[in-house]
């Protein structure tokens, strides 16, 4: 038994350059599968991921990874995908310790839910980047662009679409995940 | 079904202090960048990410364009079967030629970009730049391209391409450069309408769609005109065009009209792009030649100066319908 778990365990080690790849890849090879305006974020998928096999502890560190493979090939500032990837991290490893992620509910919902909070934090964060550099004379001599991202048209047009999309994702790989054994959180 | 049913105490400050660290660690990150800090860091991860980037995004296009050769062959088949055993040894040779062949027709069109457009200003040098990706996130729209510093490239360079423009250089490292598209949000140009000569701003919106904003009331326009950068901000040469109208938005309550732009470039779909490198922002604009036809039914009594939210001003004619 404890055989066939080791022979199906994801490698903890190959999450890293999972992640680098997967960051990688949303910025050249994901344009190519957008649907509903949106692509992918393969990125958060794989925390999301990792989060219900490993616990949020692990994850966590592979959400601040992840953002910063995401955020350096983005125009946005460095560290802000990291904050939004770890928030997703803490709530996807809810499922890891307290639910069941073998009901097929829970990844779904670690999926949808994810991909809200991660938007939110991302919106969030740069809105409060925009008032900071705006209202303080310290932080405004900062390089920091003018980042406008209003909130009610990025939640209808981008947000909500991800959401489903990257939910979509999920269910299509649930089958598989649930042949990977959950780990427990070291 | 495995599931291990024990599970060890989890020590809550652990976890704890591993949210502190890291939340910490990417403040400083950003903090860092934005100070300007990480410039030299970035320069050395764009040198050794841009080959991977501008591989992963060839391998990609060298997919689709084979998924698409794949489904003409499919086609083509039917109609010459004979021909196409014949062809079938020269068939390979022959795609990676006519990606060649492409890529010179592209660059040749970029490269004439200026001289067959003489009352655009570009009077400066163009370097044509390859696109080696596109953003990572959803929420914002920027592309990479493969030329930086080190090819003299700086912040706020006007970037275009035979059809159009694109947007402008946002940031430089050493090899590479961060393009801040027009569909952005937070992308501002100072646009006209070819025919009806209305001045307003051209913003993005997240959905990376092109809103026209502050076309002064009154003055009608049309739908299907073509709108070009007006020159005015000093952001970008005047006369590059930018889309089309394809809806007219006018309220009596609001001060200003609106009209919803198509790009005129598929930005989903960019390879080459010509960075304008020393067009000078300062330079005079020439006064455009044709004025603005005001609406008989208003009378023009003044201007006001508006400030998008991004900090373009632009000047519009205050009317009022007798």
């Amino acid at each position: 038994m404890n055989g066939s778990m080791n022979s199906n365990r994801l490698p903890i080690y190959l999450m890293p350059m999972l992640l680098l790849l997967a960051a990688l890849m949303q910025s050249t090879v994901t344009v190519r599968l957008e649907l509903w305006g949106v692509k992918p974020d393969l990125v958060l998928l794989l925390v999301v991921i990792g989060a219900l096999i490993y616990g949020s502890k692990a994850a966590l560190g592979w959400g601040f990874l992840g953002g910063i493979g995401v955020d350096l090939f983005s125009g946005g500032p460095l560290g802000i995908s990291s904050m939004g990837l770890m928030s997703v991290a803490l709530v996807a490893g809810i499922g890891h310790r307290i639910l069941s992620r073998y009901h097929l509910l829970v990844p779904v919902s670690a999926g949808a839910v994810g991909t809200l909070l991660y938007g939110l934090v991302y919106i969030g964060l740069l809105t409060l980047l925009r008032e900071i550099a705006a209202q303080s004379t310290i932080f405004g001599e900062l390089a920091l662009p003018n980042y406008q991202l209003p909130f009610w048209p990025t939640l209808q047009d981008v947000i909500v679409p991800a959401t489903f999309y990257n939910t979509l994702i999920i269910l299509l790989v649930t089958p598989l995940l649930n042949r990977i054994p959950e780990i427990q959180e070291a | 079904m495995i599931r291990n049913t024990e599970r060890r105490p989890r020590a809550p400050g652990e976890l704890g202090i591993r949210i502190v660290i890291l939340v910490l660690a990417a403040l400083l990150l950003m903090a860092l960048q934005l100070t300007g800090r990480l410039q030299s860091l970035r320069s050395a991860i764009s040198f050794v990410t841009a080959p991977a980037q501008l591989g992963a995004t060839g391998f990609t296009r060298t997919i689709t364009d084979a998924v698409d050769f794949v489904r003409d062959l499919g086609v083509l088949r039917q109609r010459v079967n004979e021909l196409e055993q014949i062809n079938a040894g020269l068939r390979a040779e022959n795609f990676s030629l006519r990606e060649v062949e492409r890529e010179n027709e592209r660059m040749r069109r970029v490269l004439a970009f200026a001289q067959t457009r003489p009352g655009l200003e570009l009077r400066g040098a163009q370097i044509i730049a390859r696109v080696i990706a596109q953003e990572s996130t959803n929420f914002l729209n920027y592309i990479e391209v493969d030329l930086g510093a080190n090819h003299n490239i700086a912040v706020g360079m006007p970037v275009v391409t035979e059809q159009g423009l694109v947007g402008r250089i946002s940031e430089v490292n050493n090899v590479t450069s961060k393009v801040l598209l027009i569909t952005d949000p937070s992308s501002a140009v100072n646009a006209i309408l070819q025919s009806s000569r209305l001045n307003g701003i051209i913003q993005g919106t997240p959905k990376g769609d092109l809103v026209m904003d502050f076309i002064p009331q009154g003055p009608v326009f049309s739908v299907g005109e073509v709108v070009l950068t007006s020159g005015m901000g000093v952001r970008f040469p005047r006369g590059i065009p930018i889309g089309q109208v394809v809806e007219r938005r006018q309220r009596d309550i609001d001060i200003f009209q609106q009209a919803v732009v198509r790009p005129i470039i598929d930005f989903s779909s960019l390879e080459l792009v010509a960075i304008v490198t020393n067009f000078d922002p300062q330079e005079e604009v020439p006064a455009l030649s044709e004025t603005p036809t005001p609406d008989p039914a208003s009378v023009i009594t003044g201007t006001t100066a508006v400030t998008a939210t991004n900090g373009i001003t632009a000047t519009a004619p205050v009317t009022t319908n007798p």
